[in-house]
């Protein structure tokens, strides 16, 4: 099926991410303004106006109810997602990269750059009242990477009891909350870990890195399961919420790219078996490369959000769902 | 001479300290050794360094050079003589010293010393005189002075070398037992660090044989396929047999081209940066007997000579080099020149031996009222078989087809011709295609005129049709000929506007890649010249390289470190463009098929096998059946147990996530989201307007 372009965004999509329902989609870009969208017709219904930078991470609660935003201008904002008013905001030190509601929608985490002498840090917030004082709160919990790789990817994990880091080196950690303590870390990537994404029961992790693979973690135990390989970095993974499948999209690095032809980048979502490894299909569109992938909650839809600009939305075919491996 | 002085200069300075006490420094304690003290040490203790460093009688000789033959002449003339030879052998440096031995008449005794400043002058008045001619009765022999002593040296009782054991080596053709004449591919990626050899078995070649640092540059298979050269900067290395160990080596530094001979029998090596002025040697070109792993000759190199230097006669009996008007045939064993003279051939600009006899086809530009040329020496009798004179030449390409049975010269002609200064400018250039027919009697030519710029030529390697891609890219065409006995090649087909670059024929005939390679991006056309219909089409992006493997079943393409720096890649296709297989390498260089020699089956038996090709099919389309379903069942196999492994994992994690369900729902305010698309019971209906499409419709009153 044809899919569906939005082209709200006037420069390079960072992130999207659907609701819990599914029925819209949010997206940032380099331009100050994140976008809410209906993922059913790709109508926008409006953008999240107030920021200063390049929004570099968005999250919505399981509620639909507040959106988060980080941006360049060093500012964390959380908005009503109906009226598109702030609510709130942080000032950070430096840019603020990662943001994440946790599973209950009352704790929040956002992460910043190292930048300007300042180290990258993690924080952990309450989210549960927000409002005008919401900047004067103490986080609830502060975790400076000092004279460590910075944060380029955040998730929660286990019912908001950890949090789970990927960094500019490739390593993963994982922060207990209750002690502040960093209680596991791996280092199974070479490159900088770009973006990262649970299963939809939270079991399951995959990352994606510019060592050009993605791989997917158990997410209790950081044990590397699988392994995704192409000849591109990876900019962004997601697993299939309904089949054993994962999504992988990147490409040639934006600076690299040559001008003489798009296929040298390979800018498409390439779909691999989740258990096998094995890639069985691509989905051709993008000309830059992929930033950010999200599977629909039914399964039956997925987003990419380009380098281009563009966030599509493309519908699964039949063929997709009849398609089965030997085994 | 300086350091003695500075020797006894030190010995002085002791006997002054010992004579004389010191006058002016009266406060200063006695050191004065007491009255008859005779000290103990040694001069080696004290001064053993510079005792070392004395000159001995000996330094200096390896300057002195000895001329014998030098006229006897009379004290009268001796002078004269010394003038004369002075003039002569100042060229070479400066002479310190000159020494002529007279007899008790004052007569010169017939040889003359002569000294230079260093040994490096001397080593070129060697290379530079020796067997000059000084005049008619008089032939200059000469020697270094060091020389004499080492041949005095030699024993005067030879002894027998001691035979080597003989080294098993093990069966080196033992890759063409293979019982399913499957062939073997080298593989050179990680820039050169690692080198694998695969053998091409289907449908996942198998790895025989991995190293790392194997070779430092590239591989080469010898042109039977029975050695691996690897390179080095000391030399080359042949490997061979079932493990692949090392068979002999070949020092010359700094090599990096080599060039088998056709029977695999010589390997001339080439050092373009090799100095040979520090020896008499030449260094540049080294000519191998790969059994014995001797050196046979050694030539020096012109700087801007074309490679390969050497061309081999398909016998590996002759050997050929091209000079400025000559032509220098060289002969085994003796690797003499062929009559011990080189052949005149007044501006000869390219030549080639083909590929079947022991024939030459050269070509000689236009000389002022002198058409070109191309000449069909035959070697050794030098009887020129056939002369083409050509008219109007700007240059001239010689193909030989394969099996010996034609060449094709190419002829660029021009309409026009300017001469500024020294640079000739051609215009209006158009192309000739001479088919010389090499079994006929008399050897006919025939001509046939192309237009347009011809961008690449290539004779079917067994059979009687040549491929030309003409025309200016991006719309090139290609046309295919056939040549036939006592007629002119006759167009068979022309494919018009396909744009491609590159012809690779199938070993063995009829098939084809018409391949458009780099600027191209690597599009590929497999077509079968049987019928010429286009078996199938394909594309591998930004391919550098195409390769057959010397059966002509399979074709490989590559996507080379060397030309392309990303994607690098080898795919592997059947004839008839099925691709079979794709793997990426890192930094991956150089793909190589291990050559066959040819068939030693009688003709006849060939001939028969091919006749009866239907009932062999059969057989091997079951066994290769067979293969496929052994190899999907592994695969099905493989699949089974990660998925087994990975059920086991769901299950657990489904376990722990249905422990959790209380938590979950207490963490979200009693609402239980687990069921996704509906909210838990309390479902709310929610109407949403989509503006869809706007339609205005005037209503008639």
């Amino acid at each position: 099926m044809k899919p569906l372009m939005l082209h709200g965004h006037e420069r390079s999509i960072t992130q999207i991410k659907y609701n819990r329902d599914g029925d819209l989609l949010f997206s940032s870009a380099k331009d100050n303004h994140p976008c809410v969208w209906y993922s059913v017709n790709g109508e926008r219904l409006g953008t999240y106006e107030g920021h200063q930078g390049v929004v570099w991470a968005i999250d919505v609660d399981w509620e639909t109810k507040r959106f988060m935003s980080g941006a360049g201008d060093n500012m964390l904002m959380i908005w009503d997602v109906q009226t598109g008013k702030a609510l709130g905001k942080i000032e950070a030190k430096t840019s603020v990269r990662t943001c994440n509601f946790s599973y209950s929608g009352n704790m929040a985490l956002y992460s910043t750059d190292s930048t300007m002498g300042n180290p990258s840090e993690i924080f952990i917030i309450d989210v549960r009242t927000v409002d005008s004082s919401f900047s004067e709160n103490d986080p609830i919990l502060r975790i400076p990477l000092t004279n460590a790789p910075k944060a380029t990817s955040m998730v929660w994990g286990n019912l908001d009891e950890v949090v789970i880091s990927g960094h500019d080196n490739g390593d993963l950690a994982q922060w207990d909350l209750r002690t502040g303590k960093k209680n596991n870390l791996v280092s199974e990537h070479a490159k900088s870990i770009n973006d990262m994404q649970l299963s939809k029961d939270g079991a399951l992790l995959i990352t994606a890195s510019k060592d050009c693979t993605a791989k997917l973690f158990n997410a209790e135990t950081l044990e590397c399961l699988k392994t995704y390989k192409t000849e591109r970095p990876v900019n962004s993974a997601a697993i299939s919420p309904i089949m054993d499948h994962v999504v992988l999209g990147g490409g040639q690095d934006a600076m690299d790219v040559t001008t003489t032809s798009t296929r040298v980048g390979k800018f498409d979502a390439r779909f691999f078996h989740l258990v096998f490894e094995e890639e069985f299909a691509r989905v051709k569109g993008h000309f830059g490369p992929i930033n950010s992938l999200a599977f629909h909650p039914d399964g039956k839809t997925y987003a990419s959000g380009g380098e281009d600009g563009y966030v599509r939305l493309n519908q699964f075919d039949q063929s997709y769902f009849d398609f089965k491996f030997d085994y | 001479m300086a350091r003695r002085k500075e020797n006894d200069r030190a010995q002085q300075n002791n006997d002054d300290s010992d004579s004389n006490p010191n006058d002016e420094l009266e406060d200063e304690p006695n050191f004065d050794d007491p009255e008859g003290y005779e000290d103990d040490i040694s001069e080696e203790d004290l001064i053993g360094d510079l005792i070392r460093q004395r000159p001995k009688e000996t330094d200096g000789v390896e300057s002195i050079v000895v001329i014998d033959g030098v006229p006897q002449v009379g004290t009268e003339r001796i002078e004269k003589l010394q003038n004369v030879l002075r003039k002569l052998f100042q060229k070479f440096g400066k002479i310190t010293n000159e020494y002529y031995p007279l007899n008790a008449d004052g007569s010169t005794k017939g040889h003359v010393f002569i000294e230079y400043s260093n040994a490096n002058e001397a080593l070129e008045v060697l290379k530079g005189t020796n067997g000059y001619k000084f005049d008619k009765n008089h032939t200059f022999t000469v020697n270094l002075l060091t020389d004499f002593e080492k041949y005095n040296d030699i024993l005067d009782k030879w002894e027998n070398p001691i035979p080597q054991p003989f080294k098993e080596q093990g069966c080196l053709q033992y890759y063409l037992l293979d019982q399913d004449a499957c062939d073997q591919f080298s593989v050179v990626y990680e820039q050169g660090d690692k080198v694998a050899v695969y053998l091409n078995t289907q449908p996942e070649p198998s790895l025989l044989e991995e190293r790392p640092r194997w070779t430092e540059t590239l591989v080469r298979w010898s042109p039977l396929g029975t050695y691996l050269a690897t390179f080095h900067a000391k030399g080359i290395a042949l490997w061979g047999g079932e493990k692949f160990q090392q068979i002999v080596r070949f020092s010359h530094p700094g090599v990096q081209f080599i060039d088998f001979s056709p029977c695999e029998k010589y390997l001339v090596s080439f050092s373009p940066l090799a100095d040979s002025r520090a020896t008499d040697e030449p260094q540049a070109i080294i000519i191998w007997d790969v059994l014995s792993g001797l050196k046979r000759r050694a030539f020096n190199a012109d700087k801007s000579q074309a490679l390969p230097i050497f061309k081999w006669s398909h016998d590996d009996k002759y050997f050929a080099r091209m000079g400025i008007d000559m032509l220098s045939v060289y002969e085994t064993p003796s690797f003499g020149l062929l009559d011990k003279k080189s052949i005149k051939v007044q501006g000869i600009r390219d030549f080639a031996w083909s590929p079947t006899d022991n024939t030459i086809a050269y070509w000689v530009g236009e000389e002022k009222d002198t058409p070109a040329r191309v000449t069909l020496l035959e070697l050794p009798s030098r009887n020129e078989v056939r002369v083409k004179n050509l008219f109007s030449v700007a240059d001239c390409k010689m193909y030989w087809q394969k099996s010996g049975d034609y060449l094709c010269v190419k002829v660029d002609r021009y309409a026009k011709l300017r001469k500024d200064k020294s640079d000739i400018k051609y215009s209006g250039i158009y192309y000739n295609l001479e088919v010389f027919h090499m079994r006929e009697k008399q050897i006919p030519v025939d001509s046939v005129e192309i237009k347009e710029t011809i961008q690449a030529f290539a004779w079917e390697p067994v059979g009687t049709k040549f491929a030309v891609i003409h025309g200016e890219p991006p719309s090139t065409s290609v046309s295919f000929f056939e040549v036939k006995t006592g007629q002119t090649p006759t167009m068979v087909k022309k494919y018009e506007r396909k744009p491609c670059n590159q012809l690779y024929w199938a070993p063995s005939g009829q098939f084809i890649v018409l391949a458009g390679l780099r600027a191209m991006s690597g599009t590929l056309e497999f077509v079968d010249t049987h019928d010429f219909t286009v078996m199938n089409t394909g594309e591998h992006f930004m391919a550098t390289d195409v390769e057959w493997d010397p059966t002509g079943r399979y074709v490989a393409t590559a996507v080379s470190w060397w030309g392309h720096k990303v994607d690098n890649a080898y795919w592997l296709w059947s004839f008839q463009g099925r691709i079979l297989k794709r793997v990426a390498l890192d930094k991956f260089c150089q793909l190589q098929w291990r050559p066959r020699p040819p068939s030693l089956l009688p003709a006849q038996q060939i001939k028969d096998i091919k006749k009866s090709l239907k009932k062999f099919s059969a057989q091997f389309e079951v066994k290769d059946r067979l293969k496929m379903t052994k190899a999907s069942k592994e695969l099905v196999e493989k699949r089974r147990k990660l998925m087994q492994e990975y059920e086991d994992l769901r299950k657990q994690k489904q376990e722990e996530y249905d422990a959790q369900r209380r938590r979950r729902i207490e963490l979200r305010n009693n609402v239980d989201t687990d069921e996704t698309e509906g909210r838990g019971g309390e479902l709310e209906e929610e109407t949403v307007e989509f503006f869809i499409k706007e339609e205005t419709t005037f209503i008639d009153e």
